[in-house]
C-alpha cells in the first residue's frame, strides 16, 4: 500500500510545475544526469579504499580491490553513455575497456589467490600484519 | 545526459542496494560473509550497467564477476580460513585506521556537497542535459520488442578496433592460468615433478 502511493507521489511531484524548495528537490531529484551516477561510482570506490586500508584479513583486501575496479568500470559505462547522449561519439570502446578490466581484475584475482594459498601454507595466517617477514 | 522520469526509482534503488552492500562488505566479520555481500555489489553494479544501457557488459559481469571470481574467492576462504573466523577482529580506532578513516570521510564529504551543489542549481546553471529522442514521444508499437543492438556494436568494436588487446588479453589469462597452477603446488608434487 505504501510503495503505490509513494510512486503516485513521486509522478505527481515531478509532472507539476517545481514550486516552492522541497518541491524543487523532488522535481529535480528525479531527473538523473552525470552527477549522481559519479557520485555513485565514487562512493563504491571510496568504500574500496576504506576496506583496503582498515581491514586485515587478506581475502577481504582483495574483495576490496575487486569493489575499486568495479567502480572504474561502472566510471567507464557512464561516460560512454554520456558522451553517446551528447552526440560525441558513437562506438562502445568504453564497454571494450570494461571487458579488458573485468578479464584482467579475474586473471589478477587468480595469481592473488594462488600466492595467498602458498603464503597460508607457510606462515598459517591470513591476517596481514602477522606476515610481516620475507623468507628466511 | 539521461533525463529519467520513472527510471529515477530503479537508479535510487540499486545505488542503495549496491552502496549497502559495499558497506557490508568492508565490515563483514568473517570472510564468507564478505565472499557473499561482494556477490550483492557485483549484481547491483550489473543492474545499474543494464540502466545505463550497457547490455553486454551486465552479462558479462555476472558470467565472469560472480559466476568465477565470486566462486574462486569462496573456494579459497574454503581452503585457507576454517579457523579465522574468530581472530579477525576490526580493531577500528588504531591511528593508522583513524588516520585513512578521516581521509576517506573528507573526500566522500567533499564530493556529495558537490553534488548537492549541483541537484540545488536550475536547470540551466549545470552540466547541459540533452533531452535523448526516445524521451519526448512514446515508442513506437511495432518497435516494443525490439532486441538492443549492443552486443554487435561491442563484439564489432572489440573485433576491429581492439583486436590486439583482444589477443593480448588471451595470453594474459594463459598465463595467469599456468602461473596459478605453479604458485599453487604443494611441496610433494614440485619434488615428484623434478
Amino acid at each position: 500500500m505504501i510503495v503505490p502511493a509513494f510512486l503516485l507521489w513521486i509522478q505527481q511531484a515531478t509532472a507539476q510545475a517545481p514550486e516552492g524548495v522541497f518541491q524543487n528537490l523532488m522535481a529535480n531529484a528525479s531527473k538523473i544526469g552525470v552527477h549522481q551516477f559519479v557520485l555513485l561510482s565514487f562512493l563504491l570506490f571510496a568504500m574500496g579504499v576504506a576496506g583496503v586500508l582498515m581491514r586485515r584479513n587478506i581475502l577481504i583486501i582483495f574483495m576490496s580491490i575487486e569493489l575499486i575496479l568495479n567502480a572504474a568500470n561502472l566510471n567507464f559505462i557512464i561516460f560512454t553513455r554520456y558522451w553517446q547522449m551528447m552526440g560525441r561519439i558513437t562506438e562502445h570502446m568504453g564497454h571494450v575497456f570494461t571487458i579488458f578490466i573485468i578479464v584482467v581484475a579475474a586473471a589478477e584475482a587468480v595469481v592473488g589467490l594462488g600466492i595467498v594459498i602458498a603464503l597460508y601454507r607457510n606462515r598459517q595466517t591470513v591476517a596481514i600484519d602477522e606476515i610481516d617477514l620475507l623468507k628466511w | 545526459m539521461i533525463l529519467e522520469g520513472t527510471q529515477a526509482i530503479f537508479f535510487y534503488a540499486l545505488a542503495l542496494f549496491t552502496l549497502l552492500m559495499a558497506y557490508s562488505l568492508i565490515t563483514a566479520p568473517t570472510a564468507v560473509r564478505g565472499a557473499l555481500f561482494l556477490m550483492g555489489t557485483l549484481i547491483g553494479v550489473a543492474g545499474l550497467f543494464l540502466l545505463l544501457h550497457a547490455e553486454f557488459v551486465a552479462g558479462a559481469q555476472i558470467l565472469i564477476y560472480v559466476g568465477g571470481v565470486v566462486v574462486l574467492f569462496i573456494f579459497v576462504i574454503m581452503l585457507v580460513n576454517v579457523r579465522e573466523e574468530i581472530t579477525d577482529v576490526i580493531r577500528t580506532y588504531t591511528h593508522q585506521r583513524y588516520v585513512a578513516g578521516v581521509i576517506v570521510a573528507v573526500m566522500t564529504l567533499g564530493v556529495i556537497v558537490f553534488g548537492i551543489h549541483q541537484l540545488h542549481k536550475p536547470q540551466n546553471q549545470r552540466v547541459p542535459i540533452l533531452q535523448p529522442v526516445s524521451q519526448s514521444a512514446p515508442a513506437p508499437p511495432d518497435q516494443v520488442g525490439r532486441v538492443s543492438e549492443d552486443t554487435q556494436e561491442v563484439g564489432s568494436a572489440l573485433y576491429i578496433q581492439a583486436a590486439l588487446p583482444f589477443e593480448i588479453a588471451s595470453v594474459l589469462l594463459l598465463v595467469a592460468i599456468v602461473g596459478s597452477v605453479v604458485l599453487a603446488r604443494t611441496r610433494r608434487q614440485e619434488e615428484t615433478f623434478d
